[in-house]
């Protein structure tokens, strides 16, 4: 995933020649991609979503599977770095600017991921004119609008100081006297209290476009918001710990490796946790042997096993065994190894809610639905195998790159290390 | 496009429009429809008429015939190996209490107050999100821009934009002009009734109590405006 690997090159840049040319390289490499990216959507927009690989079987596909997997990202990223700073755990200090920049990247990513899905993105605005009080994508809008400008007056509010004391016009007139450094201490405080419920808003918001839908039975389930708050924190916290070795490795921040096991520790904890409440899930669903159970079971057998393996076993299991073992929380290979698997893992567990929650339609008689477009054969179906097209794909790696554009720039011009606690 | 075509309608004859004249109805009509499985005996006229009538492009359909069983149009085996064969037309519901008109964003898709559950070709965003939450699976997408079988449009109204939800209207189209739905007047067996829910004496309401009528899909409390009439006849084919 090129978000992932976005950071790597550019903070090297200011240490030598040879790392400005990479950096060079590496926004070049970006900026290409974005191109391609924005032509795949104007085509897309000329042409009509037939050119993805979504039909009126399975009406949702990448765009949101990113958009979902991208709200996880940013919301459990910040949930770890407020409650830390929230109960006063002053260990994750040196990566609270790091979680905060990471979320505030990851939400505007999300709400990106958006509008390539809308079938017309030119009529956008008649969501705030017409917006529908009872629709839960207004109110995850709306939740994804506040947390935006929320995450990025938090990560201004970290930088600000540094950014005054550097004389940057960054600052807008925040002062470097004692007085204001003790005043932004209570401020970033402040902040952890509205930043720490806003995030975990965020994700329950979306868990409920997709929970509260009595049509779709893999969804139908309270247990979907607390199960989205795991599965971000999860992914979220995993991204922090990649970031940051990668960020600490690059000498753009530093931290002990204490930290590193803490974290990975944590993260251990959050796997353990999203486990427990996948067994309850599909316990309930599989227990009475009812056909309320119809879509769980399908989880367990044929073309989506494998997918459930990857989902719970590669993705669940095996980073868990690794964190569970204090020697290897000690190194930061593994750690962020564990980390690398758990992100793979959520992405695939978002993958199965997508696919199987929409593939099958309630009324599975034949022949079907109409797939919404002339092709060979029947145009009905009854259920579909969704593969995005290469255009679904051009458009989300071009919207990744303007992602890891956006971290590069700001992890060059916003100071990334936190004053250790006094 | 549709507004310079002349009314069908008009162009009938007494006999045939008077054979589609909606009729009795109460002081607030709530438009519904009664379908009766009895009779259905699985022709596809009405999903065909729909067709032409509303210009549904290839690939989509309005109305679909679902047969109950695993195979289309192959006898279902009940008890003790008899076989039967039964179908189930499906199309728009018209729910008082419809899953689309709550998710949708932009208020695209409402009540019209009748009944019916309209659609906003202009205003719809295409986030497809009721048709997330509709459970009868029956609005569709435009996908592409519409294709049909002739370079002409066929239908009594316009064609839908790209990028948009359509779906069953009633044929509203015909009900400003007093005339039941194409897919009502068309059944060959008289398997489709139209009226008003509203009228305690209605043919409607008078079917539904004395056949048992049923909501599809029950569960999902969405009180469809349109009702199913139960097959009594237990003749193994």
């Amino acid at each position: 995933m090129s978000a992932v690997a976005a950071p790597a090159t550019p903070a090297a840049a200011p240490a030598a020649a040879g790392g400005r040319r990479a950096l060079t390289a590496w926004i070049g490499l970006l900026l290409v991609l974005m191109g391609i990216g924005v032509a795949a959507f104007l085509y897309q927009f000329a042409n009509g979503l037939q050119v993805t690989g979504m039909r009126n079987t399975v009406m949702w596909g990448q765009y949101i599977l990113f958009f979902m997997f991208f709200v996880g990202l940013s919301a459990g990223g910040l949930i770890v770095a407020s409650a830390g700073r929230l109960f006063g755990v002053k260990a994750f200090k040196p990566i609270t600017r790091l979680a905060v920049l990471e979320a505030t990247v990851a939400v505007i990513l999300a709400a990106t991921f958006i509008l390539p899905d809308l079938g017309r993105p030119e009529r956008i605005l008649n969501i705030p004119l017409y917006f529908n009080p009872t629709s839960p994508m207004i109110w995850d809008i709306t939740i994804v609008m506040v947390y935006m400008a929320m995450s990025a007056l938090y990560v201004w509010l970290y930088a600000r100081a540094d950014l005054a004391r550097r004389g940057s016009w960054l600052a807008f007139g925040t002062g470097t006297s004692e007085r204001t450094m003790a005043r932004e201490e209570r401020v970033k405080s402040a902040m952890a209290w509205v930043a720490l419920p806003a995030a975990i808003m965020l994700h329950s918001i979306t868990a409920w476009i997709f929970g509260l839908q009595i049509s779709r039975g893999f969804w139908y389930s309270s247990i979907m918001a607390p199960m989205f708050i795991t599965s971000a924190l999860v992914s979220g916290l995993g991204l922090v710990i990649l970031l940051g070795l990668i960020l600490r490795r690059l000498g753009r921040l530093q931290f002990a490796d204490d930290l590193v096991a803490m974290l990975g520790g944590l993260l251990g904890a959050f796997l353990a946790l999203e486990a427990f409440l996948i067994l309850a899930e599909y316990l309930t669903a599989l227990y009475p042997g009812a056909p309320e159970g119809e879509a769980a079971a399908r989880m367990l057998s044929g073309a989506y096993l494998p997918l459930f393996l990857v989902e719970v076993v590669g993705g669940l299991l095996v980073p868990f065994l690794i964190l569970s073992q204090r020697r290897l929380r000690r190194s930061p290979l593994w750690v962020g190894a564990a980390a690398a698997i758990g992100i793979v893992g959520i992405f695939v567990h978002r993958l199965n809610l997508v696919l199987n929650g929409l593939s099958f339609p309630n009324i599975e008689l034949p022949p079907g639905l109409p797939v919404g477009l002339p092709q060979d054969g029947s145009s009905f179906a009854e259920s579909h195998w969704y593969v995005p097209t290469a255009i679904e794909w051009a458009i989300v790696i071009g919207i990744l790159s303007f992602g890891a554009l956006l971290f590069t720039i700001a992890s060059l011009y916003l100071p990334m290390q936190e004053p250790d606690a006094h | 496009m549709a507004d310079d075509k002349v009314s069908p309608v008009e162009a009938l004859s007494p006999a045939s429009r008077a054979w589609g004249e909606i009729g009795e109805r109460s002081g607030q009509p709530h438009w519904g429809m009664v379908v009766d499985q009895e009779r259905c005996i699985g022709c596809w006229s009405c999903a065909v008429i729909c067709k032409s009538e509303n210009d549904v492009p290839l690939g989509m359909w309005w109305n679909r015939i679902l047969t109950e069983g695993t195979a289309l149009d192959q006898p279902e085996e009940v008890r003790g190996g008899a076989l039967e064969m039964h179908w189930l037309p499906l199309a728009c519901q018209h729910c008082e209490n419809a899953p689309c008109v709550k998710v949708c964003p932009v208020q695209a898709t409402y009540h019209r107050g009748d009944g019916l559950v309209m659609q906003d070709y202009d205003r719809c965003i295409g986030c497809r999100y009721c048709m997330i939450a509709c459970p009868y699976g029956v609005r569709n997408f435009n996908w592409g821009e519409p294709v049909r079988p002739t370079p002409h449009e066929t239908g009594m109204v316009g064609a839908r934009p790209l990028g948009t939800v359509e779906k069953c209207t009633m044929c509203v189209q015909r009900l400003a002009e007093d005339q039941v739905p194409s897919c009502v007047w068309s059944c060959p067996t008289g398997a489709r009734v139209f009226g008003d829910l509203n009228d305690p004496h209605g043919r409607l309401v008078t079917l539904i109590r004395e056949r048992e009528g049923y909501d599809l899909l029950e569960e999902a409390g969405t009180k469809p405006s349109v009702k199913y009439l139960p097959p009594r006849r237990r003749s193994p084919l």
